[in-house]
C-alpha cells in the first residue's frame, strides 16, 4: 500500500469509529432498544466511575500544585549544587506570533522581564510573520522596550510562502528557532546547555517558572529525553471573560492538570519546554501541521524510540480566555480554538505511520499509545453526546411497548438521570477547586460576579455539548473527508 | 485509585443493570429474581398508597419497584375524596403504569351559576362565556363562574319554544329553531349589517327542520330538512335554496365550520334494487360547492 493511502486510512479511522458509534446507537435505539439502552446504562456509569476518577487525580494535581506554588524555585536549584551547574543553562522562549497586538506581548515580555532567573542566561526571540504588515512596526516597539533586558533579544520574520510549509504556528516556532541556533553557534553557547520554552503569545509565566523548569532539567534522569509541561491557567482576562468561554478554558486547564497525573498518557499541550538539543536533533516542530505542540512531543517520542517523556511542571503559565465583543462571536472564537485543539486527532495518522517504521519501539507500546490516542479522541468527540442525546432515542424510537411497558424503558431515564446527577458531585469539586486557583478580583469588577462564576456551572451540560463533543467530531470528520484545515489564531481580548 | 474504580465499575454494573431490567437480589436464596414495577400518577397528587392491604411510605406520585410477578390489589385513597382501587396485574420486566387515575372530590364544587329562571343553555368555549335562553324570552350571559350575568337580548316567540340556539361565528347573532320557524337575534344593540333589525323569524313551511349550522361567513345558514340541504340568506324574507334533495327522511349531519364543509348522511339505490346509506361530503367554501361521495357505508359488488 502506498504511503499516501496509509496516511488516508490512519486519517479516516478515529472519525469513522466516533460516527460508527452514534450511528449504530442511533439504529440501535430503534432495532433493539433494549440493548440500546444497556449500552448507554454502561457507557454512562463507566462516565461517571470515569469523573470521579478523574476528579480524585484533579484533587492530588491541585494538592500538588499549591504545595510547590511557594516555593523558592532558585534556592532549589543553588542546593543542587555548585552554581555553574545551574547557571550554565541559557533559557530560549519562543513566542511565535501571528495577529497578537504588543498589547499581548507586552504583558508577556514584561512577565519574563520579572522573573527570578537571571536575565543574562535569557534569550527571547519574537518570532512574527511577514505576512502580518504591522510585524515590523510592532517589533520595533517591543525591541525599544525590551532589547536590552535580556542576553539576547531577537525579532524574527518567518517569511511567506516557504516551499513545503503550511501557514502554521509550528512554521514560525521553527523559522525562529533555527534563527536563533545561528544566534547560539555565533556565541559557542552548546545546544545541551539551552532549554527552549516555546509560548503562545498570550503566555505570562509566573516569576518562578525558569528556575522551576531549571530544577526540573537539572534533576530529572536523561533531562534531553523529556519535554517540561507547566500547567496553562486562563487567568489574564478571566474576570471580564464571558460565562462560559472561562468554563471551557477552565475545563481545559482541569484536564491538563488530570493529564499531569496520568505520566502515561501526558502530552505537550500549547506552551511547554524541551531541551534544545533534542529540538534541533528531531528537526524542530513540524512545519505543516497545526497542533505543533503535541506532534513535537511524538516526534521526539519516535526519535527516541519510545524513552521519551513529559515531566509535569507543578507551576501555572496564565493565558488568555478567548472571547470576543459579543455571545455568538464569542461562542464561534471558542467552537474554532476547540476545534483546533480537536485537530490533535492528527497525530493518530502520525503517530501511527511513525510506529509502522519503526522497528524498536515494543509492539505492546505500540499498540497503548496509538489505543490511548485514539481512545481519548474518541471519547472526546461521543460522550458528551451519548450521556445527553442518546438517553431519549430508544424512548422515543424504540416502539410503544419499550417506552411504555418494559421496566427498562422506564428505568433508562430515571437511572441516566441519577447517574448524571452523580456528575454534579464532582462538578461540585470542581466549582470549589476553580476558586482556589482564581486570581483577585480586579477593582472594577463588581462583587457578585464571585457568585455568578459559581451559578454559572449550571450552564456545563449545554457546554459539554456544543463546545465539547462537536468540534471534535467535527474535526475528526473533516479529517476523514481529507478536508484539511488550516490554522487559525485566536483572538484574544484584554480589558 | 485507577485499580479501585475499575473494581467499582465491575461491581457495580451488574447491580445497575440488574435494577434496570427490574431483576432483584433474594438474600436468602442468593438468586435473582426478575420482577416488576408499577408506576403511579394521580390527579391531584400526595394520596396514600396501599399494596394489599399494607401502607406504603411514599405518596403519589410514586414507583413501586421490584414487585415479583402476579395479582395486587391496588387502593388509593386521598381526604375529601373518592378512593380508587383494582387488582393489578405485574408481568416480569415490565413496567405498569397507572398515570391517568384521577381522584374525584367528595363534596363536589357545584355552584348554580344562573341568577334567573332559563330552560336551556349553551356554551362558547373560545371565549370561556355560557349563553342561557329564558322562557321569558331572553338571552342572558355570563362567565364560567357565573359572574357578569347579564341580559343580551331578546328572541321571538315560536310555538313550541326552540331547544336549539346556535351562535355564529362572528359571536354577533344566534340563530334558534324548532321544526317549522326559524329566529334570528342580534346580540349588539346596533350592527353594521345591511339587513340589520334586532330580531326576526322565518317561517319555514315547505318541511320539517332537523338542523342547522351557521356558515363561516356568519351570513349564510345551511338547513337540514326531511327532504333537501338548503341554504338561506339571514335576512328577513328570504327564501331557501336547495343544494340536494334527500331521499332519507330523518338524515344525520356534521358541519365542519373551518372548512365549511357538510357531512351528512342519504339513502341511494343500488344496482340490486337495495337501498343504502351513504356517507357524503358537501364543500360550501367559496372554492368548491362539489358534492363527492366519501365513502360506502355499505357496497354493491
Amino acid at each position: 500500500m502506498s504511503n499516501y493511502k496509509i496516511k488516508r486510512l490512519l486519517e479516516i479511522i478515529p472519525g469513522l469509529i466516533s460516527w460508527g458509534v452514534i450511528v449504530f446507537l442511533v439504529v440501535l435505539s430503534a432495532w433493539q432498544p433494549v440493548i440500546c439502552a444497556v449500552a448507554i446504562i454502561v457507557f454512562d456509569f463507566y462516565w461517571i466511575i470515569r469523573t470521579l476518577y478523574l476528579t480524585t487525580l484533579l484533587i492530588m494535581a491541585h494538592r500538588k500544585l499549591f504545595q510547590e506554588r511557594n516555593r523558592n524555585w532558585l534556592n532549589d536549584c543553588q542546593v543542587l549544587g555548585a552554581e555553574e551547574k545551574w547557571l550554565k543553562f541559557y533559557h530560549l522562549i519562543i513566542f511565535p506570533v501571528y495577529k497578537e497586538g504588543t498589547d499581548i506581548l507586552k504583558a508577556s515580555l514584561e512577565a519574563i522581564k520579572n522573573s527570578h532567573y537571571p536575565k543574562e542566561k535569557i534569550i527571547v526571540v519574537v518570532a512574527l510573520e511577514e505576512r502580518n504588515r504591522s510585524s515590523r512596526e510592532n517589533a520595533k516597539i517591543l525591541e525599544e522596550k525590551f532589547q536590552n533586558e535580556f542576553f539576547g533579544y531577537l525579532s524574527i520574520f518567518h517569511p511567506e510562502d516557504v516551499p513545503g510549509e503550511t501557514p502554521t504556528k509550528g512554521a514560525n516556532a521553527t523559522f525562529a528557532a533555527k534563527a536563533a541556533k545561528e544566534f547560539l553557534d555565533g556565541k559557542k553557547i552548546l545546544y545541551e546547555h539551552v532549554i527552549v520554552s516555546c509560548f503562545d503569545a498570550d503566555t505570562c509565566a509566573e516569576k518562578g517558572y525558569f528556575a522551576c523548569l531549571t530544577y526540573h532539567f537539572l534533576t530529572t534522569p536523561k533531562p534531553h529525553q523529556a519535554s517540561y509541561q507547566p500547567i496553562p491557567v486562563y487567568n489574564n482576562n478571566i474576570w471580564y471573560a464571558p460565562s462560559f468561554a472561562r468554563l471551557v478554558e477552565l475545563s481545559a486547564s482541569f484536564c491538563q492538570l488530570i493529564e499531569s497525573m496520568r505520566l502515561e498518557k501526558f502530552v505537550t499541550f500549547s506552551s511547554h519546554s524541551m531541551s534544545f538539543k533534542t529540538l534541533v536533533d528531531i528537526n524542530y516542530w513540524p512545519v505543516n501541521m497545526i497542533s505543533d505542540d503535541s506532534v513535537i512531543y511524538w516526534k521526539a517520542f519516535l526519535f527516541f524510540k519510545g524513552n521519551y517523556r513529559v515531566v509535569p511542571l507543578y507551576i501555572t503559565v496564565s493565558m488568555d480566555v478567548a472571547y470576543s465583543t459579543n455571545f455568538f462571536k464569542t461562542i464561534s472564537i471558542q467552537y474554532k480554538q476547540k476545534r483546533r485543539w480537536a485537530w490533535g486527532v492528527e497525530n493518530f495518522p502520525f503517530l501511527v505511520k511513525g510506529f509502522l517504521t519503526d522497528k524498536k519501539i515494543p509492539l505492546l507500546v505500540k499498540i497503548r499509545r496509538s489505543y490511548h490516542l485514539l481512545e481519548s479522541h474518541v471519547t472526546w468527540a461521543i460522550w458528551a453526546v451519548i450521556i445527553i442525546l442518546m438517553p431519549s432515542f430508544p424512548i422515543l424510537f424504540g416502539g410503544a411497548f419499550f417506552a411504555q411497558m418494559s421496566a427498562v424503558g422506564y428505568n433508562l431515564p430515571r437511572i441516566t438521570g441519577i447517574l448524571f446527577n452523580f456528575t454534579l458531585v464532582a462538578s461540585l469539586i470542581w466549582i470549589l477547586l476553580s476558586r482556589t486557583t482564581l486570581p483577585p478580583r480586579p477593582k472594577d469588577v463588581k462583587w457578585y460576579k464571585n457568585i455568578l462564576m459559581v451559578l454559572e456551572w449550571i450552564i456545563v451540560p449545554f457546554i459539554v455539548l456544543i463546545l465539547g463533543s462537536t468540534p471534535a467530531l467535527d474535526a475528526q470528520t473533516r479529517l476523514m473527508l481529507g478536508k484539511y484545515m488550516v490554522f487559525e489564531t485566536t483572538e484574544k481580548k484584554r480589558k | 485509585m485507577y485499580y479501585l474504580s475499575v473494581l467499582i465499575f465491575i461491581l457495580g454494573l451488574p447491580l445497575i443493570l440488574s435494577s434496570a431490567f427490574g431483576y432483584k437480589f433474594n438474600r436468602r436464596t442468593f438468586k435473582f429474581t426478575k420482577t416488576g414495577l408499577v408506576a403511579i400518577k394521580t390527579q391531584p397528587p400526595g394520596a396514600s398508597v396501599y399494596l394489599d392491604n399494607a401502607l406504603l411510605n411514599d405518596k403519589t406520585p410514586l414507583t413501586i419497584a421490584e414487585l415479583l410477578p402476579g395479582s395486587y390489589l391496588l387502593k388509593i385513597e386521598l381526604e375529601k375524596h373518592y378512593p380508587w382501587s383494582s387488582n393489578v396485574r405485574v408481568e416480569a420486566g415490565e413496567a405498569t403504569r397507572l398515570e391517568k387515575i384521577i381522584l374525584f372530590s367528595i363534596r363536589s364544587n357545584i355552584r348554580q351559576l344562573n341568577k334567573e329562571k332559563f330552560y336551556t343553555f349553551w356554551v362558547d368555549e373560545e371565549k370561556g362565556l355560557v349563553y342561557y335562553a329564558s322562557e321569558d324570552l331572553g338571552i342572558y350571559r355570563s362567565d364560567f363562574e357565573g359572574n357578569n350575568y347579564e341580559r343580551i337580548a331578546s328572541f321571538s316567540s315560536i310555538d313550541p319554544l326552540p331547544t336549539k340556539f346556535i351562535l355564529s361565528p362572528d359571536r354577533k347573532k344566534i340563530v334558534y329553531f324548532n321544526r317549522r320557524n326559524i329566529g334570528i337575534t342580534y346580540l349588539d344593540a346596533y350592527s353594521d349589517e345591511p339587513f340589520f333589525t334586532e330580531q326576526f323569524v322565518l317561517n319555514y313551511s315547505p318541511g320539517a327542520l332537523l338542523n342547522i349550522f351557521w356558515h363561516s361567513d356568519s351570513y349564510h345558514l345551511i338547513l337540514i330538512t326531511n327532504h333537501a340541504v338548503e341554504v338561506l340568506e339571514a335576512k328577513p324574507e328570504s327564501a331557501p335554496v336547495t343544494l340536494v334533495n334527500l331521499n332519507k327522511k330523518n338524515t344525520t349531519s356534521s358541519y365542519d365550520l373551518r372548512n365549511d364543509t357538510l357531512y351528512f348522511v342519504d339513502a341511494q339505490k343500488a344496482a340490486d334494487g337495495n337501498t343504502y346509506d351513504n356517507l357524503y361530503k358537501l364543500e360550501l367554501n367559496s372554492r368548491s360547492f362539489a358534492l363527492q361521495q366519501l365513502m360506502k357505508i355499505q357496497t354493491h359488488e
